[in-house]
């Protein structure tokens, strides 16, 4: 037990003196992570990623200044417009062709301009995530400021209902008006009572809430720290056979299995820190539930060291440094790639994504996905626990058995 | 204390160690004497159970390394020729580790490695990196870790390779005082003068085979008052017969070629007016004439027909 844990202290002493390392190994994950929220928030190029269908049975300056707020450029980008009549949406959502279909009520300018109660009917696609939630946010929005702007506008208001030319107002007017329902929604913040104006969401709401897509990308870019952590580690053994230390250790009573454990938990608590900043950064941006740090720490950790055990046992196999050191550097980009760590696993193409979720790291990621985007508590699955405890135990059998069978000699 | 049985090592076709055999007492320092490439690393390599024998047996203390390895390594201390150091962990704490690989703690451990540190001159430097230190300063720690447990048996493999003179002076100091306190040291060297001054007995290794053991008074013994002669110039083949033809003295030939021969006597130095005579008279031509007094070196060259350091 000492052994053990002189061999522990030893190595983070070491790695101490190795801050840089473990600076870039922290860096990695943050910079690659940042790169990608910019990327999520900045617009796309390629058209919109949705078709949003409006029936507008009330056909008012209103009606279309909602339909132009769905239309603005920012959105234009997301969300295609396109004005259908009630029967022809309906057959369209049903068959899943569009991301919603938002139903303006036939008298629905006068019921706001009259100040009593109105209701849009937003039918989102259950197959769909992202887009129909982007739609009923915007929906509500533009609800919020309608029933604001009525609030503090009134007198406004009836003026133009008693002498505005609204029936055919021009498209400057309309998309003039949506502007600056947006503008004055934003400057007037939070307000007194309940909107009268409601949104009505019909789709059948599905089971899970809908993880935003910057949430799939988390899980990969913990592990794609951990890889390069295990990587960096792993050459450790290679580094102590250069300096004659696994040499002296040999000709020692020190059991060389204490000594991989050792070394496993030191590279334990370097996966910690690394692996346990960037779930910490990730769990506050994304607004997770902390229950789950605790389950997905120690998930990243026992797996942090399997990683760790594979690529020491992969590196202890493999006839000189070099070629050790060359081997698992390239060997961990097409696992990266392949694990969902550049692209999730969400979007990766159906056949790279099934035998990406059988990769060591893709394993992990797929299960720390699956735990972090739904809303139950962590379940505790047997099963997938095993799977890494044994990944683990299995890398650090084959290190221990190397350092006995000749690898400490030159 | 130490014992070595039969002891063959084998790489492939070669036999880097092949049938040797030598026992090392308490208190005594052992040597192993030869050239490079004879075997000195590859018989420490598996005395401390880092190379399993081909064949044969080592004891260490009582106990078989290769059967009952962790006893016998918990009475062993190993300095070997390459530098086993943690170039950065503090000297202090690769003391503190390699103690607790023994098995030490505690107040023990605390003690022991104080007294080491003074020991092998370190102790103002012991928070230092060794990466920072001086070569001779690597070597003593490298003892220094070899030590720190009080072995009963010291393996040190040409532990002066490579260090200043002051340095090998006080390694000199700290191997008799780790034999004064009662260890059974085995050192290794390809220095005739080291293996002269520091071993109470020695074998004499060359390819893997032993080819001569005994106290260093014994070795010397072996090779009588006889000096060694070596003269270089240019001799035609069966020269050296001839000038043993001549009856000087009881001289004999060691070795020769077209270049060089090779001659031994007893005080040869009152024959050499007559052989360079007799030299010239069988037409050959001295240019260089080398003569030495009997030791180490000389017995090496007189059993083997060749130098020690080449
Ligand atoms: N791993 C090895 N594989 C093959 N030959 C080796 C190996 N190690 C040593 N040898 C050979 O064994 C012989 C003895 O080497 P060594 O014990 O290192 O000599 P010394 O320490 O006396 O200089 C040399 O000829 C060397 O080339
Ligand atoms: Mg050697």
């Amino acid at each position: 037990m000492t052994f053990l844990f002189a061999t522990f202290r030893k190595d983070i002493a070491r790695w101490r003196q190795d801050v840089v390392a473990i600076l870039i190994w922290i860096g990695i994950p943050f910079m690659i992570g940042g790169l990608i929220t910019l990327m999520m928030d900045r617009d796309g190029d390629d058209g919109p990623m949705g078709v949003l269908l409006i029936a507008d049975l009330d056909d008012t300056l209103l009606s279309g200044a909602v339909t132009a707020a769905f239309g603005r450029e920012e959105m234009a980008e997301l969300i295609g417009v396109q004005p259908v009549s009630a029967e022809k949406g309906g057959e369209l959502i049903e068959a899943g062709e569009a991301s919603g279909f938002l139903t303006i009520p036939a008298g629905f300018q006068d019921a706001f301009l009259n100040n009593t109660a109105a209701t849009l009917t937003l039918k989102t696609n259950p197959s769909q995530t992202i887009l129909p939630g982007i739609i009923e946010d915007i929906a509500e929005v533009l609800l919020d400021a309608g029933f604001y702007l009525q609030v503090t506008f009134g007198p406004e208001i009836a003026k133009i209902r008693d002498g505005g030319p609204l029936d055919r107002p021009s498209d400057l007017f309309v998309s003039d008006l949506a502007v600056q329902i947006n503008d004055k929604m934003q400057k007037l913040g939070p307000q007194l009572t309940q909107p009268l104006l409601g949104v009505e969401i019909v789709a059948p709401p599905p089971a899970e809430p809908r993880p935003d897509i910057a949430l799939l990308f988390l899980p990969g870019i913990v592990l794609m720290a951990l890889m390069f952590a295990a990587q960096g580690l792993s050459a450790d053994y290679w580094k102590e056979r250069e300096s004659g230390t696994l040499r002296r250790l040999v000709s020692t009573p020190g059991l060389p299995g204490l000594f991989v454990f050792g070394k496993a938990l030191a590279a334990a608590l370097l996966m910690a820190i690394i692996g346990g900043a960037t779930l910490f950064v990730g769990f506050l941006y994304h607004d997770i539930v902390w229950s789950k740090f605790l389950p997905s720490m120690v998930w990243i950790v026992v797996s942090g060291v399997g990683l760790f055990g594979w690529f020491a046992a992969l590196q202890m196999l493999l006839p000189n440094m070099r070629a050790a050191d060359l081997f698992t550097t390239i060997l961990v980009f097409p696992l990266l790639m392949m694990g969902g760590s550049f692209f999730p696993l969400e979007v990766l193409p159906d056949w790279l994504s099934a035998i990406g979720r059988w990769s060591p790291n893709g394993y992990v990621v797929s299960q720390l996905t699956d735990e972090l985007t739904s809303v139950s508590p962590w379940t505790f699955d047997l099963r997938n626990w095993c799977t890494v405890a044994a990944m683990a135990v299995s890398g650090l059998a084959v290190c221990s058995w190397r350092l006995q069978t000749g690898f400490a000699s030159k | 204390m130490l014992s070595v049985e039969n002891l063959t090592k084998q790489y492939g076709d070669l036999a880097a160690v092949d049938d040797i055999g030598f026992a090392a007492g308490q208190g005594k320092i052992f040597g192993l004497l030869g050239p490079n490439g004879a075997g000195k690393s590859t018989t420490i390599n598996c005395i401390s159970g880092l190379l399993p024998p081909t064949s044969g047996t080592i004891s260490i203390a009582g106990f078989d390394i290769v059967r009952n390895g962790r006893k016998a390594k918990a009475s062993l201390g190993v300095v070997p020729q390459e530098l086993a150091l943690y170039e950065d962990l503090p000297a202090l704490e690769n003391l503190y580790y390699w103690g607790k690989a023994y098995g030490l703690r505690g107040a023990d451990l605390e003690s022991r490695v104080r007294d080491v540190l003074g020991y092998i001159g370190l102790a103002d430097r012991a928070r230092d990196l060794p990466k920072t230190f001086s070569g001779g300063m690597k070597r003593r720690l490298n003892f220094g870790c070899g030590i720190v447990h009080k072995p009963k048996v010291l393996l040190l493999d040409e532990p002066t390779v490579g260090v200043d003179p002051q340095s090998r002076q006080r390694l000199f100091e700290m191997v008799e005082a780790e034999r004064d306190a009662g260890a059974c040291v085995l050192y290794t060297t390809h220095y005739m003068e080291e293996a002269e001054r520091l071993c109470d007995s020695l074998a004499i290794i060359d390819h893997g085979k032993l080819i001569a053991e005994g106290t260093v008074a014994e070795l010397k013994a072996q090779l009588g008052a006889r000096d060694v002669l070596q003269l270089n110039g240019e001799f035609s083949s069966g020269l050296g017969a001839a000038v043993v033809a001549r009856g000087i003295g009881d001289l004999e030939v060691l070795s020769e070629n077209d270049n060089s021969l090779t001659l031994t006597m007893t005080a040869a130095s009152q024959y050499l007016p007559a052989i360079f005579e007799s030299i010239s008279g069988a037409g050959g031509v001295v240019r260089e004439t080398n003569l030495r007094s009997p030791n180490l070196e000389t017995l090496f060259l007189l059993l083997t027909g060749k130098e020690l350091r080449e």
